[in-house]
């Protein structure tokens, strides 16, 4: 440790009150930014889960333009393309689907759905409906047309289970088509949106209903690993190149930029916290400026430079922001790691607006790793941009008034 | 002495209240001091005598004149350059002790030499040396606060040494110390003039200690009124 450096240690602990007053500000200030990027991560993690595990999977494939008109005429091959994805290194589960828009009906009013056609089975393994049911059972056979609605839509359409709806959609041939259908279950995901506009029937019903016969108009793909995704969509892409091959990422780009912006957002809560603390250590700092006045005013005299001034006074704000830095990691990552394991009840802020944007009330937080190196920046800066002014105001004290102070 | 010119200052002024009502703290002063000197600046309060000894120092500027040190006229140089002249070429002592209190006696006196980047091991040397000249080898680990006044002043003389300046300026090194303590500090500061043919330029009000100086410079309202001839001390 340098001659200064020994100094600036010292000095800092001239006033150990309000030193440590400072510091612990500083730790519970740095502690609270990580909290929300803990929380954050947490929160965006299990969103991005729950649209890859339990909504559209890893991959999905359609016919080139089924997106952009969801027509129920483009339609690609199902037995083909399903057995070649399945054996594929890399692919956990692969399911078909018949997907249409229509008008479901009750007596008590419509509402515009988007209806699935599955196989009960194969969809297990991709969106895990079974473990979403609330009510009923899920695609009871003893039923001859059933759907399965969300809890949501069934709220609003005030819909039990046996309660019988009608479908309205057009099929290939654009002609109109009308189906009765009784609820069998009613499931409940945490997208509250998706659980009002998404409705699942028997595929063989929908088909036959749209007249597709056993082609298909999507094929969700669910992978071992997410690292997989990117060269798994470009082997898609070059096995089927007459279809259009998505990754999650495109087909919820709002979940995309959730994902991307969140960080930005965190890191913004994080500077402005950081930035009401460095008003702190100024104000810290300029108090021991002003009682050292003539201490400094004998440094200079003596002849320390400019230069070995500012990195006294910095290294003094550097000390004292960084020392309630390890205290605040520590004492974050054991907060983040007790409810990484037992999970933080958000519901209390309001469960349905959480649902409402498709989050969990349970949020399991995770420890920002990936952003300590960020982090350390942030803390370093405030640091740093927290001694300018203090130095600043030491080095422009002349000696001779500083001596007579 | 040996005749080496340290410091020669000419014609210098410093004016206060230049545009409202001019006051000449230091009136068109002329000072000459050769290697080995113990002057003795003298003359009452508001004379002039701190602020003569800060133009020499190179701690403020001077309004008019030239001070040359070892012929560097010290008004023409830069601040920085300022800064490194005093490190090199000057010692300070102050009336209040000035160390730094969370440093030890011992890294006080260092202090100088890291900032002229010394060695460790001339470093260790110096301090040694100096802490015996000064008698207190038995004090380098304390802090300021566990050494009495006159201790604290002779760590100052040491640490004014450290550098191996050209001359030490001290402003009434005395002022806040006993009777005894002042005494103590004065042999040192002699010894070492004799000895190390070490330069003292001093302000002081304590008799005693005009008494002891070789040469008295009295200054009144800025002026030097009279310079006394160097005389020859034959006991400390």
């Amino acid at each position: 440790m340098t001659m200064l450096m020994r100094m600036a240690w010292r000095n800092i602990w001239r006033n150990k009150g309000r030193s440590l007053v400072i510091m612990a500000s500083i730790a519970l200030g740095l502690m609270a930014g990580i909290s929300i990027l803990a929380l954050y991560k947490g929160m965006i993690h299990a969103k991005v889960r729950t649209v890859i595990d339990r909504e559209s999977g890893h991959i999905q494939l359609h016919h080139p333009h089924f997106r952009d008109d969801q027509h129920p005429a483009y339609t690609i091959a199902d037995t083909l393309a399903l057995n070649q994805i399945r054996q594929q290194p890399g692919v956990q589960a692969a399911a078909a689907r018949v997907v249409t828009a229509g008008m479901l009906t009750t007596t008590s009013g419509s509402a515009g759905v988007n209806i699935y056609g599955i196989d009960p089975a194969d969809e297990q393994a991709i969106s895990k409906l079974d473990k979403k049911i609330r009510e009923g059972s899920y695609f009871d056979t003893q039923t001859r047309h059933p759907i399965v609605i969300g809890k949501k839509l069934a709220d609003k359409m005030k819909l039990k289970l046996k309660s019988k709806v009608v479908l309205t959609f057009v099929d290939t041939a654009n002609t109109m088509v009308a189906a009765a259908f009784r609820v069998v279950a009613i499931y409940e995901s945490d997208n509250a949106p998706f659980d009002e506009r998404t409705v699942y029937l028997l595929r063989a019903q929908l088909s036959g209903l749209l007249s597709t016969g056993r082609q298909i108009h999507e094929l969700a793909v669910i992978l071992h690993r997410d690292e997989e995704l990117d060269a798994t969509a470009s082997a898609f892409s070059a096995m089927f190149p007459d279809l259009r091959v998505e990754t999650w990422k495109e087909i919820s780009p709002e979940t995309d930029l959730m994902v991307s912006t969140t960080d930005q957002y965190s890191y913004i809560i994080l500077v402005i916290i950081m930035l009401a603390l460095a008003f702190g250590i100024v104000n810290t700092m300029l108090m021991a400026i002003l009682e050292r006045t003539r201490e400094i005013g004998m440094l200079v005299a003596l002849g320390m430079n400019k230069l070995r001034l500012f990195l006294l006074i910095l290294y003094e704000t550097i000390f004292l922001t960084l020392l309630g830095s390890p205290v605040a990691l520590i004492c974050s990552f054991l907060l983040i790691r007790y409810f990484n394991r037992h999970g933080l009840d958000l519901s209390g802020f309001g469960q349905e607006m959480m649902k409402q944007f498709g989050f969990q009330n349970l949020v399991y937080p995770e420890f920002p790793w990936d952003k300590l190196a960020g982090l350390v920046m942030i803390v370093a800066a405030t640091a740093i941009l927290s001694g300018l002014l203090p130095a600043l105001r030491a080095l422009n004290l002349k000696p001779t008034e500083a001596l007579r102070k | 002495m040996n005749g080496k010119t340290v410091i020669d200052a000419h014609n210098i002024s410093k004016v206060y209240n230049r545009e409202t009502i001019p006051v000449y703290a230091v009136n068109n002063v002329h000072v000459h001091l050769e290697r080995g000197e113990f002057t003795a600046l003298v003359g009452p309060s508001g004379s002039g005598k701190t602020t003569l000894l800060n133009l020499i120092g190179g701690l403020d500027r001077a309004d008019s004149g030239e001070i040359l040190v070892n012929g560097i006229d010290i008004t023409k140089l830069s601040g920085s350059k300022l800064i490194d002249f005093r490190l090199h070429n000057i010692g300070f002592v102050f009336q209040s002790f000035n160390l730094i209190p969370v440093l030890t006696a011992r890294e006080n006196v260092e202090l100088i030499m890291h900032l002229q980047r010394m060695p460790r091991a001339a470093r260790d040397q110096r301090v040694k040396q100096l802490f015996d000249e000064i008698q207190l080898s038995d004090k380098l680990n304390s802090r300021p606060a566990e050494l009495s006044g006159g201790q604290q002043q002779r760590v100052a003389v040491a640490r004014a040494l450290a550098s191996k300046p050209q001359f030490v300026l001290a402003d009434e090194p005395t002022a806040n110390l006993d009777s005894k303590s002042a005494a103590n500090l004065l042999d040192i500061m002699l010894r070492l003039n004799q000895e190390e043919q070490i330069t003292f330029l001093f302000s002081t009000h304590d008799q005693r200690v005009i008494e002891r100086a070789r040469r008295v410079i009295t200054l009144v309202d800025g002026k030097i009124t009279s310079d006394t001839a160097p005389v020859k001390v034959t006991s400390t």
